[in-house]
């Protein structure tokens, strides 16, 4: 893709992390480009969920080095993430059931007239604009996010963080748990948000989501990087081989 | 999700004109389907239910008593729940954070034996002594939310042992004889007092209280965060609401209105007696849980509460009218409490199974 060699909007270095004395992941080196999806791959254990939570806050580093558009920076909680321009989509969805779908969008940031009281028709009317941008299919704005279906909740939750001046999104299984129509939406949702400039991060056990809609991908395995492929310089063979760790089986499959 | 990659999972080409068919859907206008609007309305019309069963109730004593429709019977039916009624305001906001409060009665109790010990024992002015019992009210709610959430101890545990507490501290300051007062001067007239001698004072103080603590509930940021803390603390926490602050002050507001009643009880019977409200907590409680505010949290009004706990005014005056003792409207309430609470389950069972059936 073209902006592949550009300088990417976030770089980690040497990133590693130990849980006691389990190495949940030991140097490994991340780009994220804007206007590019990278997936991140890997057994469980492989050190996906680590790498994601240190990118979005949820803990620090041990060691290693985070920057954003060439100036380093701390990210020390979710909040602080999001000011920095990462948003993360947590694979419990986060929204509230109850609330209807206008709420959980601006939750926590309700627009406010005389201070003290909710805008809500500015809330509305921002919430119809986003759904209608992301062309996300609610049945409503005033619906509850409890009555969604499983792919209309994870758009919804997508769409917080996009609306929330995120320029890269995290995704956690995005599809996990989704039919295959409501995987297809979420996946032309992605692929609607990377062509305006968003950059992506997809982890996902489902090697025909990933091969739908990746630019990069990135195998993880017992804590380390075990490649890093271009579309269309991969194979799913050779990425299930980095995944398991049996390089040797098809050898004139191996990519660099 | 476990276990390795899936090669799979995923589509088959044969899903592909399915899903170009959804992708057009995708981009139609926002509509929809018959089931949702039925599962929405079933859900929004709560208050219609509750509404319903009240005028039903309403017209039932009408007709099968003599007396039910007197003004001074209504009036005094609205004003034997204005107690309830406004600490029911607290509890809504407690309730809807996904908290309990259990100590509202005892801290009743303990509040109003302060009042008197403050107003007829110490000669504060009446004013001075429903500020203060406020005050200490809020600070008790402090107390009570901050133990709950900074030890993370269930508000059920830690308002029940305040529960115990308070009614204690009350029978230890109150001595041996309640404190009593004459009760002449502005403060008793506009508390206990009737406006034209027949308009209950403490009917006005309750619909205040229910004005301004369901509009805070309703449209202000606190209260959104007040649903969304109730509604999954996860989600609340991870927006950057403190969920902490949000339940404290839920506390804060519950056990501050028990001080409000303590000071109106003071004006209206004119004595602190250290038993002042054993069993209100139920009596709230009941009007709560009655006008659909959901005991896990996240959902409910001001105004079902209103109607919750009118209709357990308008069961226990009833009942009394139609020659029953007294105690069958507790019997009344109490089943009332429960049955809610089965068509509740009924109907979110329902609904679950429906939207299950509705993503097939």
């Amino acid at each position: 893709m073209a902006a592949a060699d550009s300088n990417p909007f976030l770089r980690g270095v040497g990133l590693s992390k130990s849980f006691g004395h389990v190495r949940a992941l030991q140097d490994v080196d991340v780009d994220i480009h804007e206007g590019q999806v990278l997936a991140i791959v890997g057994d469980n254990g492989a050190g996906k969920s680590t790498l994601t939570n240190i990118l979005s806050g949820v803990f620090p580093p041990d060691r290693g080095e985070i920057s954003i558009g060439g100036e380093p920076v701390l990210v020390r909680n979710p909040r602080m993430a999001r000011n920095l321009g990462i948003a993360t989509v947590f694979q419990n969805l986060a929204l509230v059931d109850a609330r209807d779908v206008a709420c959980n969008l601006f939750l926590g940031r309700e627009p406010t007239r005389w201070r003290y009281f909710v805008d809500r028709r500015k809330m509305r009317d921002d919430a119809r604009k986003i759904i209608a941008d992301l062309r996300v299919n609610v049945p409503s704005i005033a619906a509850e996010a409890g009555q969604l279906s499983g792919g209309q909740r994870q758009s919804l939750a997508i769409g917080r963080a996009i609306s929330q001046q995120g320029r890269i999104v995290i995704m956690d299984e995005p599809t996990a748990a989704l039919g295959v129509r409501e995987s297809r939406k979420v996946l032309d949702l992605i692929l609607r948000l990377k062509a305006r400039g968003i950059g992506i991060v997809v982890i996902s056990h489902n090697m025909r989501h990933v091969f739908s809609v990746f630019d990069r991908i990135m195998v993880l395995r017992h804590g380390r990087v075990a490649g890093v492929r271009r579309k269309g310089e991969t194979t799913p063979d050779e990425i299930v081989r980095l995944i398991v760790g049996v390089e040797t089986l098809n050898p004139s499959g191996s990519g660099a | 999700m476990s276990g390795g990659p899936n090669l799979a999972g995923g589509f088959d080409d044969a899903d592909e004109s399915v899903a170009e068919a959804l992708r057009r859907e995708a981009i139609g206008p926002l509509q929809q389907s018959h089931w949702q609007t039925f599962v929405r309305g079933g859900l929004k019309s709560r208050n219609l239910i509750v509404t319903i069963v009240a005028i039903a109730l309403f017209i039932f004593f009408s007709v099968a008593t003599e007396h039910f429709l007197a003004a001074d019977n209504l009036l005094n039916i609205l004003r034997n729940l204005s107690f309830v009624g406004i600490v029911a305001v607290g509890m809504t906001y407690v309730f809807i954070a996904g908290e309990l409060d259990l100590s509202v009665g005892s801290a009743f109790g303990f509040l109003t034996v302060l009042m008197g010990f403050l107003v007829a024992r110490n000669g504060f002015d009446p004013w001075i002594g429903m500020l203060a019992v406020v005050v200490v009210g809020v600070a008790i709610g402090a107390m009570n939310g901050a133990i709950a959430t900074g030890l993370n101890i269930p508000s059920f545990v830690v308002t029940l042992g305040a529960l115990t507490a308070f009614r204690s501290l009350a029978l230890i300051l109150s001595g041996q004889n309640p404190a009593t007062t004459e009760g002449i001067g502005l403060f008793y007239d506009v508390t206990g007092g009737y406006i034209g001698g027949i308009f209950p004072w403490l009917v006005i103080w309750m619909a205040a209280v229910m004005l301004i603590g369901g509009a805070i509930l309703a449209f202000t940021r606190f209260g959104h965060h007040v649903y969304a803390t109730g509604g999954n603390r996860d989600a609340a926490r991870n927006s950057g609401i403190n969920v902490n602050r949000v339940k404290i002050i839920c506390f804060m507001l519950t056990s501050g209105l028990c001080g409000l009643i303590a000071a109106l009880i003071w004006g209206y019977l004119h004595v602190a007696a250290p038993i002042t409200g054993t069993g209100l907590e139920f009596r709230v409680i009941g009007a709560v849980i009655i006008g659909g505010v959901a005991v896990t949290g996240g959902r409910g009004t001001i105004y079902g509460t209103l109607l919750g706990a009118i209709i357990v005014g308008i069961i226990t005056n009833g009942l009394v009218l139609l020659g029953f003792s007294q105690y069958f409207g507790d019997v009344a309430t109490g089943f009332l409490i429960v049955l809610v609470g089965a068509l509740d389950m009924i109907v979110q069972r329902g609904a679950a199974r429906g939207l299950q059936y509705f993503e097939r």
